[in-house]
């Protein structure tokens, strides 16, 4: 297990400075950007064509980041059954009936301490080639057991602010929009608490069921998209935007629609929603159409009742889907794995003891997993263990060492082009920038 | 919420997938299942193309869209092609849930002044259509008592009840001749936000209804002292569980951040933390699960927030500091802002005047706090009368108006038909009193500006002017409604009748245009009974100028 804490912003080195430079122009964006200035100029009478890219920027921030996926594991999902402490002395003891037993465990290079549910075994070769980390022991600053209230000030990250808005509308606010997909919720028209607020959202329930309804055919599509295009002319660029968005995102998803998709590399995506979505936003990832951010949910976590042992049960079956999808997502992205950090999140961890029901009650701290192809592999965080001094301390939680935000922030300033600055708009009242998680944009 | 009731919102929510009780958007989306499924490769016209399918890890971002403005822009820049001036359709669509024949009839007989008057008066308006239909819900009306007893004997089933509480609030909306009382139930509803279905209020949020209908249009001290010790806020925000020792904060900071005077009153956290103490004592009882001032649980010891103080000496005496406060919350003069601010910004336009809203303002302290007094003074006020356009119908708005438009009548048993507007709401992102937040729905064009919202109200349009779904609803054929007994003579005359119909008013030349081509006629040719613009193509026809600003423009 490495240990690391959350750095405090610039030390060592300005990142200001660091940053400023990050922001890579050359992008065929920013490229195209400027060959449209120049002509511009070049139309207005100059004989000198000068392309400053840095112009270009100014014009559009551009972004080439990465994809980030954030995917919602609602409902409590139990951290300990997933990278579960088997070198702790205290967890089996606090579990009789449900620990994963340390025989059972997948061994992890690099630690004792912790070992993976032996459902989660096919993503062990990704944890050693360091597609696959994991965070423990992170949760919100102060325990919250509520659901709803967790997820939302979970999702809204802004303590002792009114913004109401949600960490990746802000996320998503510090560019302009790149276009409809920029933020796609996937499986579900319904927005996440995280993309609420001002950025424009594309909910879909999947790309094939993205269509308008009475444009059964080429002709009536174009005869919508006509009809609906001169009609919105007038209108207000919100609203107008928002017509063209939904227009081109049609277009976009009719085109993917045309043909039947065969995942890369042989992945295969298990049945469900969860297998469905990842597959969807590979899709789009694949496709080029500009996705920033990605949100999925995988809810059925919150297992007060019979969790389960490894062999069968609720969490069994559960970590099979999970791992699988996992799992075909980062195969069938290959490459392109190098510009994606999925992260997952959930409301709250379970109590580090098993009720008498052979399930978990409501509790803190958790773990975080995370796929992608520039991460810093391992088990990361700090271990606060499970002993009864600890306990004390949390209410019989896991006492959660690393604030969730210090793993979103890692992820925002190494892969998303973040700058310190930024962060800390995303995050107000959070200071922090990489702890180390993921490796810095090339 | 509290814990306990989280834990047991599973087992009562038959609706959902077994254990799933608790992934909330797995309740939404059903509406998307009329969609129809197209599957294809061809563009759509007028626009920008779609991004080219570039293969490889090449990760170019060709942008589709023109730049949008910056966060916080005020958004209008050209709605006057669309608007009409005709000002009791606007007093419909803003004062109502948008025009039907009856109510533009009733506008015209009682002049504006009269129907606004007619309408802050609803007791006095005869409503048997809708109440005929609420009626299907008979539980609905039973005091908090009786449905919990009947829920914990197994008789009610309370995630139905909860259910039902959102299916009488719409079809209130869609059909209640008392217009303006469905708004501002919705309105107070999201000012006084307390979701629905959600933790814990099964047995509490329809009376939590009825509370909200019976003062919306009263004085808001009345109001907010009804909702303050209700149990289904108590509830949501916790402050049943709140005790000296150990004060649940959330309640006493969302009466003052969003209940009353805002973030802005500088009340601080000392502030928050006296809020909190004087609401403690504010309780359910565990046996009837009705209100219960519980004096044990009351923290004594002088209290102050903002200009409010008192020596609050005993625990018993906590209610009446209660009531106290909150009247002074009530008259507060940033409450008087912050409540006229939100009025004017739903009834007025994103932006409100700052001379309207200081004149409501004003009004609200006059009339002590009297809210049926501040929209007298707004719906006659020039700023009203003048901003036509200004506002956009959000998703559950638009799909209302244009079942009102359309004349679709109840169904004649059950409550299919607003079962059905649930989902389609909810597949847009505006499923009613479904707002997870203590804050409410956002009001303002920008939050639902958005690709998903836009599809979602152009499919569910299409299925209503089809009678896809739901197809249980009384309604006239769509030519018999839109055309009359005798068809247009051309084409043009055709788009002429429809646009008349739903808007009031006819379209640009340039729409008009569009429109003929979109059903690939001439505007001088001639109209039968077997045109397709008259017979199977006018619910699609229908939609697609549903789906303009013309009707999203309000």
């Amino acid at each position: 297990m490495t240990t690391t804490t959350d750095q405090p912003p610039g030390a060592g080195t300005c990142p200001e400075c660091e940053r400023a430079t990050l922001q890579r122009p050359f992008t065929r964006r920013a490229m195209l950007k400027g060959l449209l200035a120049g002509t511009g100029a070049a139309a207005a009478g100059s004989t000198l064509v000068t392309m400053d890219t840095r112009v270009a920027y100014a014009l559009d921030a551009g972004y080439a980041g990465d994809t980030l996926v954030v995917l919602s594991l609602r409902g409590g999902i139990d951290g300990l059954s997933l990278v579960a402490p088997v070198g702790d002395p205290d967890y089996a003891t606090l579990r009789p009936s449900i620990a994963v037993p340390q025989a059972a465990a997948v061994a992890l290079p690099g630690t004792t301490l912790f070992g993976l549910h032996p459902m989660m075994a096919p993503l062990l070769p990704m944890f050693t080639a360091g597609t696959f980390s994991a965070v423990h022991a992170t949760g919100l600053p102060q325990p919250n057991r509520s659901h709803f209230s967790a997820m939302a000030e979970m999702e809204e990250a802004t303590p002792g602010s009114v913004s109401r808005t949600g960490w990746l509308d802000r996320t998503l606010a510090l560019h302009t929009s790149d276009g409809p997909f920029g933020a796609v919720q996937m499986g579900s028209t319904n927005m996440p608490t995280a993309l609420v607020g001002p950025y424009p959202t594309l909910g879909m329930n999947s790309i094939n069921s993205f269509t308008l309804s009475g444009t059964g055919n080429p002709s009536d599509r174009l005869r919508w998209g006509t009809a609906l295009s001169t009609l919105f002319g007038e209108a207000d660029p919100v609203t107008a935007g928002a017509a063209n968005d939904t227009l081109a995102a049609l277009n976009t998803a009719a085109t993917l629609a045309s043909t039947t998709y065969t995942p890369a590399n042989g992945a295969v995506y298990p049945s469900g929603d969860l297998g469905d979505s990842l597959r969807d936003v590979v899709r789009l990832i694949k496709a080029n159409v500009g996705i920033r951010v990605a949100t999925i949910d995988l809810g059925n976590w919150d297992m007060h009742v019979g969790l389960g042992s490894v062999s069968n049960g609720w969490m069994h079956d559960k970590l099979i889907e999970l791992s699988a999808g996992l799992l075909a997502f980062a195969t069938d992205l290959g490459p392109l794995l190098n510009q994606t950090t999925l992260v997952t999140m959930s409301e709250f961890g379970r109590r580090a003891y098993e009720n008498d029901s052979g399930g978990l009650d409501h509790g803190w701290g958790n773990v975080m997993l995370m796929v992608g192809g520039n991460l810093t592999p391992g088990v990361h965080g700090t271990w606060p263990t499970l002993s009864p001094a600890t306990l004390q301390v949390s209410d019989g939680d896991v006492l959660a060492t690393t604030d969730y935000r210090a793993v979103l922030a890692d992820i925002l300033y190494n892969r998303c082009g973040a700058s310190s600055a930024a962060v800390q708009q995303v995050f107000p009242a959070f200071t922090g920038t990489t702890m180390g998680l993921t490796k810095p944009l090339a | 919420m509290p814990e306990s009731a989280a834990q047991t919102l599973a087992p009562d929510t038959p609706d959902t997938p077994a254990g799933r009780g608790l992934d909330r958007r797995r309740l939404l989306g059903r509406g998307a299942a009329v969609a129809a499924g197209v599957a294809g490769a061809s563009a759509f016209g007028g626009l920008a193309a779609a991004p080219a399918l570039a293969a490889g890890t090449t990760r170019s971002r060709l942008g589709t869209a023109p730049p949008r403005p910056s966060l916080g822009a005020p958004g209008v820049t050209s709605r006057s092609p669309y608007v009409t001036a005709d000002q009791s359709r606007l007093l419909l669509r803003r004062a109502g849930y948008g025009v039907t024949a009856a109510d533009l009839a009733d506008v015209e007989r009682l002049g504006h002044a009269g129907w606004v008057n007619w309408q802050l008066n609803p007791n006095a308006i005869p409503d048997t259509l809708a109440e005929q239909v609420v009626a299907r819900m008979p539980e609905l009306s039973w005091p908090i008592w009786q449905v919990n007893a009947a829920i914990n004997n197994g008789t009610l089933n309370g995630w139905t009840q909860m259910t039902n509480t959102v299916l009488a609030q719409v079809v209130r909306a869609a059909w209640s001749k008392r217009q303006l009382l469905s708004v501002m139930e919705d309105f107070w509803s999201n000012h006084f936000n307390v979701t629905c279905p959600g933790d814990g209020v099964d047995a509490n949020r329809a009376d939590y209804a009825n509370i909200i209908r019976a003062n919306a249009l009263g004085k808001f001290s009345t109001l907010l002292t009804a909702i303050s010790t209700h149990p289904a806020m108590l509830t949501y925000l916790g402050n049943y569980t709140s005790t000296y020792q150990l004060p649940n904060e959330n309640q006493g900071r969302e009466l003052l951040e969003l209940h009353t005077v805002g973030i802005n009153a500088g009340y601080g956290e000392v502030g928050v933390q006296n809020s909190a103490r004087i609401l403690t004592g504010l309780s359910i009882s565990s046996d009837s699960g009705e209100f219960l001032y519980e004096p044990w649980k009351h923290y004594a010891g002088r209290v102050t927030v903002l200009g409010f103080t008192d020596p609050n000496p005993t625990q018993t005496g906590g209610l009446g500091v209660a009531v106290r406060y909150l009247s002074y919350l009530a008259h507060h003069p940033d409450t008087a802002t912050r409540i006229a601010t939100k009025l004017a910004t739903h009834f007025v336009s994103d932006n409100p005047p700052a001379s309207l809203v200081a004149e409501l303002a004003h009004t609200y302290l006059v009339a002590d706090t009297d809210i049926a007094t501040v929209l007298r003074q707004l719906f006659a006020s020039p700023q009203f009368a003048e901003s036509a356009g200004q506002k956009t119908l959000r998703p559950y708005e638009h799909l209302i108006s244009v079942v009102r438009l359309l004349g679709l009548q109840p169904d004649t048993t059950g409550t299919n038909g607003p079962q059905a507007f649930v989902y389609q709401a909810a597949d847009g992102g505006h499923q009613p009193l479904y707002w997870p937040e203590p804050d409410g729905y956002p009001d303002v064009t920008l939050n639902w500006a958005s690709t998903g919202a836009t599809l979602s109200r152009w499919n569910q349009t299409l299925s209503l002017t089809a009678g896809w779904y739901p197809n249980t609803l009384v309604r006239q054929p769509l030519a018999t409604y839109l055309l009359g007994p005798h068809l247009p003579a051309t084409h043009g005359q055709l788009i002429d009748t429809i646009a008349l119909k739903l808007f009031g008013r006819t379209l640009t030349p340039t729409h008009s245009a569009a429109l003929l081509s979109f059903v690939g006629a001439a505007s001088t040719s001639p109209v039968t009974a077997s045109s397709p613009a008259a017979s199977w193509y006018l619910p699609y026809l229908t939609a697609v100028m549903l789906d303009s600003p013309y009707h999203l423009y309000s």
